[in-house]
């Protein structure tokens, strides 16, 4: 009941934007996200962007990923947690460091 | 930007399983409070991967299973009442009053519509002068900004004939009791990632300090949920070796700030007021839900129409109540998969797609052995 999927914005005409889903183009009311802009990637819910998504963030959460997929290949498949492991705890630690110090 | 894929690969979700593995030394029970999160888990085979002394609970995070059957029995007398068009998302359709669901009266022909957004419902109202648009406001905090919104501009555009059923729930309040809950054997929140883009990831800042339990926001994809795991554990590890305090933490800071959404905020302050709520085979939780202000109560149906309802008759045997409190699983209920089915659902987590039950039921089956 909660879902919302993420879109962008393609233009916005007052209170209401057209969103394209990765193909599929749908409207979506903007009257919750006054700063959403053409070209801001939103998350629709029930007809309305509730949030802004934050690029720098997502591409955060990617590389981190990323790098713990590598790290695994590195290893040659061998599946253990290495060095691979022990970066991704790393990142893992300097992201939720972060976040530590956003929410307090 | 986000590319989906990278959410989901299959080497990265090794490694951290891998992780998890190595930290996971004696039990750890985790809940996830959200629905969606239920269905992701069990849609992507997580459980099977985790290992078994990690618990993944359920909690109380679908609303249309918290959803008390009287207030299914009022939404069903009113769909009944002559003039009146109910609106409503679709989950609520096939749930089971005492005596009837909204599906069932559709069929007898009640005007019931499914809608994709509450605004639809302001179309309709305005295309129908001679009837009274009824929605039915089932949700939580990502839910009920969108209905707020609808009725500012219902408000807005003069249309009298709309108002809504409001069933709404808020989910740190509901965290703080199960918190609470004497003999629960609990190690920390899989916080709900749509409902925190509204009310920011600080909203769970009491829980964790005055119940020490960590809280960890974590979004829908499969890399998402269990690099929240991994947090989450680092947490529970840190707590129970070096006496650390339990934090929030944030693994889905692409969509959550620690403040939320404020537009939203104000416009939930203006529209509702906190009030006590009952959820469904659990009880009343104080200051749980949300009731219209002064300023908006003409659009409380229950203001406009006196519908009664008998005291409800319940499923028995159902033990979804025991299950959203995170003290059982579906498995545990004698009739889960036999008398209790997707197909004829016995009690509300069976016949949400996001209940636990019916998760369970669609994915878990096979490995049911392993939670
Ligand atoms: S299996 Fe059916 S009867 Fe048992 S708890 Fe789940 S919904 Fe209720």
């Amino acid at each position: 009941m909660c879902l919302a999927v993420p879109g962008k914005i393609l233009e916005i005409d007052g209170d209401t934007a057209r969103v394209d889903f990765g193909g599929i183009t749908r409207e979506a009311n903007v009257i919750l996200v006054p700063e959403a802009a053409v070209d801001s990637y939103v998350l629709v819910h029930a007809g309305f962007a509730i949030q802004v998504l934050n690029e720098a963030e997502a591409e955060e959460t990617l590389s981190l990923f990323r790098e713990l997929a590598e790290a695994l290949d590195d290893e040659g498949g061998r599946g253990t947690s290495g060095d691979g492991g022990a970066g991704a705890t790393e990142r893992h630690r300097s992201q939720a460091d972060e976040a530590k110090r956003g929410t307090e | 930007m986000i590319d989906q894929e990278a959410l989901r690969s299959e080497p990265a979700a090794h490694a951290l399983v891998e992780r998890i593995e190595t930290m996971v030394t004696e039990p750890v029970s985790l809940m996830e409070v959200c629905g969606t999160h239920t269905v992701a888990i069990s849609r992507f085979g997580l459980r099977s991967m985790l290992p078994s002394d990690l618990r993944l609970l359920s909690g109380p995070g679908c609303p249309v299973c918290v959803t008390p059957l009287v207030e299914i029995d009022r939404a069903i007398a009113v769909a009944r009442t002559p003039g009146i068009i109910l609106t409503t998302f679709g989950d609520m359709m096939r749930v089971p009053g005492s005596k009837s669901s909204l599906e069932a009266e559709r069929a007898e022909g009640a005007d019931v519509r499914i809608l994709y957004s509450p605004l639809e419902a302001l179309e309709i109202a305005e295309g129908n002068k001679d009837h009274e648009v009824v929605f039915v406001g089932v949700g939580f905090e990502t839910t009920s900004p969108t209905v707020a919104a609808s009725v500012v501009e219902a408000d807005r555009r003069g249309i009298a004939n709309f108002s809504v059923l409001p069933f709404f729930k808020t989910v740190p309040t509901a965290l703080d009791m199960l918190a609470a809950l004497p003999g629960r054997a609990l190690d920390g929140f899989i916080c709900p990632g749509h409902v925190s883009t509204i009310i920011g990831s600080d909203a769970y800042g009491p829980v964790a300090r005055d119940r020490n339990l960590p809280c960890v926001v974590v979004g829908f994809e499969p890399l998402d949920i269990l690099a929240g795991l991994v947090m989450l554990l680092e947490q529970v590890r840190a707590i129970r070796d070096r006496s650390e305090h339990a934090r929030v933490e944030n693994q889905y800071a692409r969509a959550v700030t620690p403040e939320g959404n404020r537009a939203a905020q104000a416009l939930l302050a203006d529209v509702f007021e906190e009030c006590d709520a009952e959820w469904r085979e659990i009880g009343t939780i104080p200051g749980s839900g949300y009731e219209f202000s002064e300023r908006y109560s003409s659009f409380d149906t229950r203001q406009r129409l006196s519908v009664d309802v008998p005291p409800p008759a319940g499923p028995t045997g159902c033990i979804c109540g025991e299950i959203m409190l995170g003290l059982k699983l579906p498995t545990d209920c004698p009739l889960f998969a036999g008398r209790c089915t997707p197909r004829d659902p016995v009690g509300p987590c069976m016949v949400s797609t996001e209940g636990s039950c019916a998760a369970f039921y669609k994915y878990d089956r096979g490995n049911s052995s392993e939670v």
